[in-house]
């Protein structure tokens, strides 16, 4: 059965100022109510401030970075949208008409980027308002109903937050960071549409809930009404929404006390040559400026700074082996921390270093991952660090001489070997890692122990 | 030199006392405006104020250009500390907790605020008859409303309460008071004035605009609450403006044009009135001439369709929860009118039909005068088409409407338009009304004051 999913996702921009006022944007670190003024509580006689450019540029980045057409050297209304709710104390909130149009992510066609300003919070069991939220500029992005399953949803509002996290201009998802409305219709059936989406997992369950609801009706003969419906996160599933709350009807007006927005072509063009290159597009460009694989490329990029990080390593050190590393070892020791790759304190240097003494085998890989993790707590020289750890690589002469020792020690396996055991072979290399403390590489002993070995026969 | 100047010099030698006026003005409303019923609440502070004025002129220190002067304020603008009811239920109680733009600028100027002045609720009203605080009665023509919505500001000036009233004005709420009052006005050009802190009725055509005794008093007003602040959007690009140093240079050569139609619109009795002002005019070396304003009588319906979105959106805010008492559920009829006819014509199905056409209308008006005021540096004619009713007198909503024709092209259309008494019918006076040019203040303000001079 054909499915057709479209979303229409809301992200705070990480602004320090209101969208239409001074107060500071950080609404979640402060005491309720604290972060407002008579602009952003909605007083009589309060006007707004001309928009915060932090914002405006915010949108045009994030629509540039969804492949959008920038709407220049035009008229765009900011537009009054009216509703009553405790939470919006003019009983208006402000909405832009698009800033971007005809976008696409991942074969998903974006309709739309505009610029909305996010209501207060409002409890009603306290029965209580914080206006520290009122006024924090929001954007809106609109795509079209190109999605065809709840997991490619997932997959796109995944692809979806790591570009806009890429721009650096929104605040990370969690905390209620992400909204999103979604609609969504089976051949055959009228379009509905889930409110109160705040997770992607959130997008994910009440996706599935729907279609097997709207599957069930309409294999049971039912017609599937168009509808808005709202997502109950504790029971995931949905519900219909009042009918009041469907018909209602915003009576959109241009804001009198705001010049609409002009955005010149100059404008778009200085935010296009600051801005970070998209995602998938890099993606795309580091899979085969450096031959990688596609799975190392995809961590890599996963974040924007890890992939800087990258890009710097590879220019010192084999991009195979940074990769390799990138995508098993310091995302492993990273994820142990709890930390993002733009939180870590070593260098690009250093970590370029650690990876060119294992490519010269002065250190092992084991060694050297020892050293990684150090090098995320201790941020300095990878060979200070080897001599904190104690790790002192041993010359090759060293390494022999232990080799000699051992065979010498362990006659019982070395003839097991020669009679064909060739596990006895592991314990050998064992008993010379153990003898060195961890210091030598075993693949190097294996291989050195079977010459020494097929030498003597 | 004019009585406001006069007085400002007086304070400023130290010839009467700043403390001691206010004194008398407070004890005088006290006594006289039970009956006239202009002021709604008097600043506990005004003598404070005025000690502090008092205080800085004896010790020689430079004080502002209202030094001293007394000030009423309409009550639909924030003055902190002080109630802006809009002379409604709805904020009978809201105590504004910051000042309004204007009033930090008067402040600034060392001005004291006597206190707030009584309106049509909501500035909605044309008679100073539908505040929640009783109607003002009209000083100049007693038994009379004063006009509105400033009502309150205007029959303040007229029976000598204080020395100059802030009014606003969204379709004639200053003109149409001071003209029923015979008191100066202005309407300045929209974008002109701050709007900051002051509570919305038609946010794309309010403005705050002064009411005085004298033209010199309203120049001053003017130049002090004009220019642009950083923190409003719909601003013109003006950072300050001077009209007194040249209000005196006469009116020969002006050229003021006048309109067939405002006579087709207005009572003869005073068409009669206005005739004999354009007569002084031409003597003083005007030159009169006739212009086209084919489509002026449109203006009056355009403007309620606007102005009734404009407040239905504007009023959202006062939905019971933050203020006490949801607007719907408190409200006088007019306001009441307004809001339910905002609400119709801006759902979806109809906004093509009545709001969108009404911008277009709104837009051909605009257009309509600034074409006339190409060929003309002021237009002239009636204030009001009809004399002030007596209190009591029950008029029709569209009757209602009907003193509005002449004042709210200007609101449409954005220009400026000033007021001054030229003369009286059966001793209720009438005034002139001069429309300008976008900030073409000065040249209104010339006009105005050739005219004051003739009398």
């Amino acid at each position: 059965m054909r499915v057709k999913i479209g979303f229409e996702v809301h992200l705070q921009l990480k602004t320090e100022r209101k969208l239409y006022c001074n107060c500071p944007a950080n609404y979640q670190d402060v005491p309720p109510n604290t972060n407002v003024c008579p602009i952003c509580t909605g007083m009589p006689g309060a006007k707004p401030l001309p928009p915060n450019e932090q914002a405006i540029d915010a949108a045009i980045e994030i629509g540039l970075m969804l492949g959008c057409r920038i709407l220049t050297d035009r008229t765009i209304y900011i537009q009054r949208k009216h509703y009553d709710y405790p939470d919006l104390p003019s009983g208006y909130q402000r909405t832009s008409q698009p800033i971007a149009v005809d976008g696409e992510l991942s074969g998903v066609r974006i309709r739309e980027v505009h610029l909305e300003e996010d209501p207060g919070q409002y409890d009603p069991v306290a029965g209580r308002v914080d206006f520290n939220r009122s006024g924090v500029p929001l954007v809106e992005i609109v795509t079209e109903p190109d999605i065809k399953s709840p997991d490619e949803a997932r997959e796109f509002l995944k692809l979806l937050t790591r570009a806009l996290e890429y721009t650096g201009k929104v605040r990370p998802e969690g905390g209620g960071a992400m909204r999103a409305d979604v609609n969504i219709s089976l051949e055959g059936g009228g379009r509905v549409e889930v409110k109160n989406i705040n997770s992607i997992h959130g997008a994910f369950r009440a996706l599935n809930y729907e279609i097997m609801r709207q599957k069930r009706k309409l294999e049971r003969g039912e017609r599937v009404e168009r509808e808005t419906r709202a997502y109950l996160e504790s029971q995931m599933i949905t519900v219909p929404m009042r009918a009041k709350e469907m018909e209602e009807d915003y009576r959109y007006i241009p804001d009198p006390d705001l010049f609409p927005l002009r955005i010149s072509n100059q404008k778009v063009e200085a935010i296009r040559r600051q801005m970070p290159e998209a995602p998938h597009l890099r993606f795309k460009r580091i899979v085969a400026q450096y031959n990688i694989n596609e799975e190392a490329a995809e961590v890599i990029v996963s974040e924007r700074e890890l992939a800087d990080l990258f890009e710097q390593v590879a220019q010192r050190v084999s991009p195979h082996l940074a990769a390799t590393w990138f995508r098993t070892k310091l995302k492993k020791v990273l994820n142990y921390h709890g930390m993002r790759a733009a939180d870590v304190k070593f260098t690009s240097a250093q970590l370029a270093e650690l990876l060119q003494l294992v490519e010269r085998k002065e250190i092992t890989p084991e060694q050297g991952e020892l050293v990684l993790r150090e090098l995320v707590v201790d941020p300095r020289s990878p060979r200070a660090l080897l001599e904190k750890l104690g790790l002192k690589p041993l010359k090759p002469a060293d390494i022999e001489k232990l080799i000699h020792a051992v065979i010498e020690e362990n006659q019982p396996a070395v003839r097991d070997y020669l009679s064909g055991k060739t596990e006895a072979l592991n314990f050998l290399v064992g008993q010379v890692m153990r003898a060195s403390k961890g210091k030598a590489d075993p693949r190097e002993i294996r291989k050195r122990i079977e010459e020494i070995l097929k030498e003597g026969r | 030199m004019g009585r406001t100047l006069e007085i400002r010099e007086q304070i400023r030698r130290g010839e009467v006392s700043v403390v001691g006026r206010v004194q008398q003005f407070i004890e005088r409303i006290k006594k006289e405006d039970k009956k006239i019923n202009s002021f709604i609440e008097l600043n506990p502070q005004a003598i404070a104020e005025a000690e502090r004025v008092e205080k800085k002129l004896r010790s020689g220190e430079r004080v502002g250009r209202l030094a001293g002067l007394i000030v009423g304020v309409k009550s639909n603008i924030n003055v902190k500390g002080l109630r802006a009811t809009c002379a409604s239920r709805t904020l009978e109680d809201y105590v504004a907790p910051y000042d309004a733009e204007v009033i930090k600028r008067i402040r600034q100027e060392d001005a004291v605020i006597i206190g707030m002045q009584n309106m049509d609720e909501f500035a909605c009203g044309s008679s100073g008859e539908t505040s929640a605080f009783g109607p003002t009665q009209n000083p100049a023509a007693p038994g009379r409303i004063p006009g509105g919505s400033s009502s309150g500001s205007a029959a303040a000036i007229a029976a000598g309460f204080c020395d100059l009233s802030l009014g606003t004005d969204t379709g004639g709420s200053i003109r149409n008071p001071s003209s029923h009052c015979g008191v100066v006005g202005i309407k300045p050009t929209y974008g002109l004035v701050p709007r900051q802190g002051l509570i919305d009725l038609g946010m794309s055509l309010d403005q705050i605009g002064p009411i005085a005794p004298d033209v010199e008093g309203a120049a001053l007003l003017l130049e002090i609450i004009a220019g642009r602040t950083q923190n409003e959007c719909v601003m013109l690009p003006v950072d300050r403006v001077e009209y007194l140093s040249r209000l005196n240079r006469g009116i020969k050569g002006m050229r003021i044009g006048t309109s067939s139609k405002f006579a087709e619109l207005t009572d003869p009795k005073i068409m009669a009135v206005i005739d004999k002002a354009l007569d002084k005019l031409r003597d003083l070396g005007a030159e009169i001439v006739e212009v086209e304003l084919p489509n002026l009588e449109k203006a009056m319906p355009t403007y309620y369709l606007i102005v009734s979105v404009e407040f239905f959106s504007a009023t959202r805010k006062y939905d019971g929860r933050k203020y006490g008492k949801r607007i719907e559920e408190v409200c006088g009829e007019e306001v009441l009118r307004r809001i339910l006819r905002g609400a119709h014509i801006s759902r979806r199905e109809y906004r093509g039909k009545f709001y969108q056409r009404a911008l277009q209308v709104r837009t051909l008006i605009r257009e309509e005068l600034m074409r006339a005021l190409q060929h003309v540096d002021v237009l002239v004619g009636p204030t009001v088409p009809k004399l002030p009713h007596r209190l009591g007198d029950k008029l029709t909503p569209m009757e209602m409407y009907g003193y509005d024709y002449l004042t709210v092209p200007a609101n449409l259309a954005g220009i400026c338009g000033g007021v001054i008494k030229a003369g009286e019918v059966n001793g209720i006076p009438v005034g002139l009304q001069i429309q300008g040019k976008p900030l073409g203040e000065l040249d209104v303000l010339r006009v105005m004051k050739a005219m004051e001079e003739t009398a």
